[in-house]
């Protein structure tokens, strides 16, 4: 009876275990960061998921209807800024705003930051072309210095634009094409 | 007395069916100074505001997208474009933010009165020497849904409807 109960209990663990290893394995093999492209990219809807990368030259956008490439020294200006967005959104958060007893309003108290990644590149006619990137906080600044590193220019220098769009010197806000 | 009512409500329809074609003409705006089968849309600038980068990519975006959506210009060139300097009837558009409030997603939720976002944008449309020839100024606004970024694609909407209502050379489209 008790060899029956351990072994039940230890085929309980191992289900378990196995559950919840799999969505760390799944999330190894995904290089790069998980973005939102809010605009911007050709050939791709607005607000869709997807990958974001540097690969071979070029920024590579990857999601599951869609790949665009665009060359990193095509890339004129990549801007950093922090925002926050509802935790329920889309239709859900547009369905919690008629939920009952002002509980919908109460939803839309909870908010999680993150960061835009903002870029203006030129295409092979010369005409220029903007892209909005969103991302989990404290992701932006690295993939701009990665980005940056690689032969893409920018009107605000690495360092002074970490943080908040607030913290930029007067020079850097006071550019504008 | 039916009957009167009657004809009296059949008499005040037909006045009134008949008295509206008449009032139109007079409220239609002035004709179009010219029309263009391509329009250019130069960067949205930003000279006196402060504008954070993403409004201001989100406001480019979004009105390239309408003039597309909206049809009746033969292309729509973006700032830059070699192509636009072939064009023969061309008409540039140069959008200058002249005010802005950034405005609280998470407070229209909550109060539903305040919070609100709003552009002001000076819009000017030339021809290709430099000349202007329509100038406005436009709004674009988010009073209750949606994030702040959707004012720029309501501003978006009103400046590729003025575009196309005075430009368009295929209105139809």
């Amino acid at each position: 009876m008790v060899l029956r109960t351990m072994r039940r209990a230890t085929f309980c663990l191992v289900g378990i275990l196995g559950f919840t290893a799999l969505p760390s394995v799944a999330q190894q093999p995904a290089a790069g960061n998980k973005v939102v492209q809010v605009t911007g990219l050709a050939g791709v809807k607005a607000n869709t998921s997807g990958n974001l990368t540097l690969e071979n030259g070029s920024l590579q956008f990857a999601s599951s209807a869609a790949k665009v490439s665009v060359p990193i020294h095509s890339v004129e200006d990549v801007i950093t800024e922090n925002d926050s967005q509802r935790v329920f959104r889309g239709t859900i958060g547009t369905l919690t705003m008629f939920a009952p007893y002002g509980s919908g309003r109460f939803l839309s108290l909870f908010r999680s930051k993150i960061d835009t990644l903002t870029i203006q590149f030129r295409d092979t006619d010369g005409g220029l072309h903007g892209a909005i990137f969103t991302m989990a906080l404290g992701k932006a600044d690295p993939f701009k210095k990665n980005l940056v590193s690689q032969g893409a220019r920018t009107s605000i220098p690495v360092q002074d634009d970490s943080g908040s769009s607030n913290t930029k010197p007067d020079a850097a806000k006071e550019k504008k094409p | 007395m039916k009957r009167t009512l009657y004809i009296t409500t059949l008499a005040v329809l037909l006045l009134g069916s008949h008295a509206a074609p008449a009032r139109l003409p007079a409220q239609a705006a002035p004709p179009p100074a010219k029309k263009a089968s391509a329009i250019q849309v130069l960067m949205i600038t930003s000279d006196e505001i402060k504008l954070p980068a993403e409004f201001q990519i989100s406001l480019y975006e979004n009105l390239i997208q309408q003039l597309e959506k909206q049809g009746g210009f033969r292309h729509v060139y973006r700032e830059g474009d070699r192509n636009a300097d072939g064009a023969a009837d061309l008409v540039v558009l140069h959008s200058t933010v002249r005010g802005f409030k950034k405005g609280s997603e998470m407070a229209r939720n909550v109060t539903t009165v305040s919070g609100k976002t709003s552009i002001d944008v000076h819009c000017q449309f030339t021809d290709k020497d430099g000349k202007s020839v329509l100038e406005r100024d436009l709004n674009g606004k988010v009073q209750f849904f949606g994030g702040n970024l959707r004012a720029t694609l309501d501003f978006a909407k009103k400046a590729a409807k003025l575009a196309h209502d005075n430009f368009a050379a295929n209105p139809v489209s």
